[in-house]
């Protein structure tokens, strides 16, 4: 069976999706959740590229695209950054005990 | 030049509200005198509307988008509303200038909410599109619960404050969900088409609407069950009260009644509920009245009482009666409560059992207190005598019996309390003496607007043709017949309902003077009444579920993200599927 280039880039959009919401259900570690928020983030950009190329306007997609890795690596450096701090003031990164959220 | 005019009427309050809020409060005299000359200008600029009053829109914005057409209609509803506000909110800030003497930290604040209510108000009454009476709807809500808890101290006032923002929104929601499915149905706001199409609508859609419009004029005009805002509201400063729970914003739910009858007295059931919600009202307030002993708080009661007449009128189809008695309440009912401020101002009480045998002291207010109180009773001469019995003739001849004869019992509770009131504060005998001693007989400005409003209570009736003729020219979709003020008169006076009325007055009247006969009954009801019979009790169980509802759903804030994720997940599949059925 021959697939469109859409085709494959969107199964490995649906790919990235649903590593990055596992890994979001199941993680305890922020590092880990971090790591997982990127591939999610990886996993529109390549849906970016995808569709500007289906639709004819692969340039605007490519450029798009280049925006999300920017914003996208200040969001990788602030969560790390708050990991650290964290880390040094509570003494762990385990999520579940961090849950100061509770109403 | 009637366009210019109608955004003069909005626009120069606002400016000055601006411009008062900019000045700050270090200069008082200047405040006074800045808010006088604006609010001043405005009453004119409102009078000089009326003889404009046309059906076609004078303003037309396009804003475009969701947003559709900002559109002023100067028609005979929308200028009549529009001279009230600006008009009987003059004469409060002319009042205001005496009142408001010795509160000069705040008094940027008040000006410029009361004038910013001024023109929201207009704007009210003017607009042509009902999204944009949604937002001058809302801007009038906002304004009455910060002027409600201007002394934000008084933990009163700010628990008063918050009740009636909460009530009025649950009209605002109403009249939100009716402007979006007039806009889903039409593709845009404009009032006036819809009066002229409603035949088109889907019944279900129309039915809809009908009651919305029901819920939001309750909840603005305070009509059973969502009256109890109103007595709270009475923190506020007497002239704001005076303006805008009693001449003005409390109205807006009868005008929205009176505007959209047309279009929803096909409903089925709805002409029905309309009257029964004012005639519950008129009556339980009118009891409520008899027994409270609050001077502000009688007459709050009093409002939503004859606020119920005029819903009753709209719901039976007597239009014009129910604007009619809007004209005169507005009036008499400003001036009761700007005496009540005089009364208040110069004894330093509130409290009906501190006052009596004020009459000899204070011979001026008790002149207009009574002007007043003859107005509201409905006694000849005064303006409510006309418009009570025209609204009663309207309801005998559109609505069934038993409905007439509460009213006609509504009547005659009207005629006991406001005795009781005249009688408990000025009669020589009341009260027992030790109250304190009067320090003025109203200020010189107070005097101004008091005499102002009591010429306007004797005299306002006189307009009743022209008022009519307004309304029946610029208003197709009501299909209102003009008469002129003496064969107004004339068919009151040859009624022989008037008569009934009449006897029914002087029944409430011997009621206060056989009052000994009933003081045993009467000592049993009194704690209910002023509990509010039972609806206070009602708002602590709603307000309570609530609260237990909202700790319930506490225990599905974990607080865990895996939790969050899982939720987002799954909310996000649901939209999915959704999206994918309607496909």
């Amino acid at each position: 069976m021959n697939l469109s280039p859409f085709t494959i880039g969107l199964i490995g959009v649906v790919g990235l999706l649903g590593v990055g919401f596992y890994g979001l259900l199941v993680s305890r570690n922020l590092i880990k959740i971090v790591v997982c928020l990127q591939i999610l983030a990886k996993a529109a950009l390549l849906a970016l590229v995808a569709a500007g190329q289906a639709a004819g306007q692969i340039d605007l997609g490519q450029s798009l695209a280049l925006t999300v890795i920017v914003a996208d690596t200040i969001v990788a450096v602030m969560g790390i950054a708050l990991g650290v701090q964290i880390r040094r003031r509570t003494g762990t990164l385990d999520v579940r005990k961090l849950s100061s959220l509770r109403g | 030049m009637v366009g210019v005019l109608s955004l003069l009427v909005i626009g120069l309050p606002w400016l000055g509200a601006a411009v008062i809020w900019l000045a700050g409060d270090r200069r008082p005299r200047l405040l006074h005198g800045l808010a006088v000359g604006f609010s001043v200008l405005t009453g004119l600029a409102a009078l000089a509307m009326l003889p404009f009053a046309s059906s076609s829109a004078s303003v037309r914005i396009p804003f475009g988008g969701v947003l559709g057409d900002f559109s002023l209609v100067p028609d005979g509803l929308g200028v009549f509303i529009a001279a009230i506000a600006a008009v009987v909110g003059s004469l409060a800030v002319i009042f205001a200038t005496d009142y408001m003497r010795g509160h000069n930290e705040q008094l940027s604040r008040f000006y410029a909410l009361i004038l910013f209510f001024i023109g929201a108000m207009v704007g009210l009454g003017l607009s042509g599109s009902l999204l944009f009476t949604f937002f001058f709807w809302e801007i009038t809500a906002f304004c009455s619960y910060a002027l409600i808890s201007f002394h934000n101290d008084d933990p009163r006032a700010v628990a008063g404050g918050v009740k009636a923002l909460i009530m009025t929104q649950l009209g605002g929601i109403g009249l939100l969900a009716g402007s979006l499915l007039l806009y889903s149905y039409q593709g845009n706001y404009q009032i006036n088409q819809f009066l002229a199409n409603a035949g088109t609508f889907p019944a279900g859609v129309l039915g809809l609407m009908a009651f919305g419009c029901l819920v939001a004029a309750a909840a603005k005009s305070a009509q059973v069950p969502f009256h109890s805002w109103l007595p709270d509201a009475m923190e506020a400063p007497t002239p704001v009260t005076a303006l805008i729970h009693a001449a003005t914003m409390v109205n807006a739910g009868v005008y929205l009644l009176a505007r959209f009858y047309p279009a929803f007295q096909g409903v089925p059931g709805w002409r029905l509920a309309v009257m029964i919600v004012g005639a519950a009202s008129a009556l339980l307030a009118g009891l409520m009245a008899v027994a409270a002993d609050d001077i502000k708080r009688v007459l709050a009661y009093s409002t939503i009482s004859q606020l119920g007449f005029m819903v009753y009128a709209v719901g039976s189809g007597a239009i014009f009666a129910s604007q009619f008695h809007l004209l005169s309440h507005a009036i008499f009912k400003a001036l009761l409560f700007l005496s009540a401020g005089a009364l208040i101002t110069s004894l330093g009480t509130r409290d009906l059992r501190q006052m009596g045998g004020l009459g000899k002291k204070m011979p001026f207010v008790q002149a207009v207190f009574v002007i007043g109180a003859l107005g509201l009773v409905g006694l000849p001469i005064a303006n409510g005598f006309f418009s009570k019995d025209l609204i009663l003739e309207g309801g005998l001849a559109g609505g069934p019996a038993w409905l007439y004869i509460l009213m006609l019992f509504s009547v005659g509770v009207t005629a006991l309390y406001s005795l009781r009131l005249v009688r408990m504060i000025f009669a020589p005998q009341a009260g027992n003496g030790r109250g304190p001693e009067p320090t003025h007989d109203g200020l010189p400005a107070m005097r101004v607007s008091l005499a102002i409003l009591a010429v306007g209570t004797l005299t306002s009736w006189l307009v009743g043709g022209p008022f009519g003729r307004m309304l029946a020219t610029t208003l197709p979709a009501q299909h209102l017949q003009a008469e002129s003020t003496w064969a107004l008169v004339g068919q009151i006076l040859v009624n022989p309902f008037t008569w009934v009325t009449l006897a029914v007055i002087a029944l409430g009247f011997s009621l206060w003077a056989a009052r000994k006969y009933f003081a045993r009954p009467a000592a049993v009801l009194k704690p209910l009444a002023e509990s509010g019979l039972g609806f206070e009790w009602l708002n602590r169980q709603i307000v309570s579920l609530t609260q237990r509802a909202a700790t319930f759903l506490q225990r599905f804030q974990t607080g865990q993200l895996n939790w969050n994720v899982a939720g987002i997940l799954g909310g996000l599949i649901l939209i999915l599927i959704l999206l994918a059925g309607v496909r």
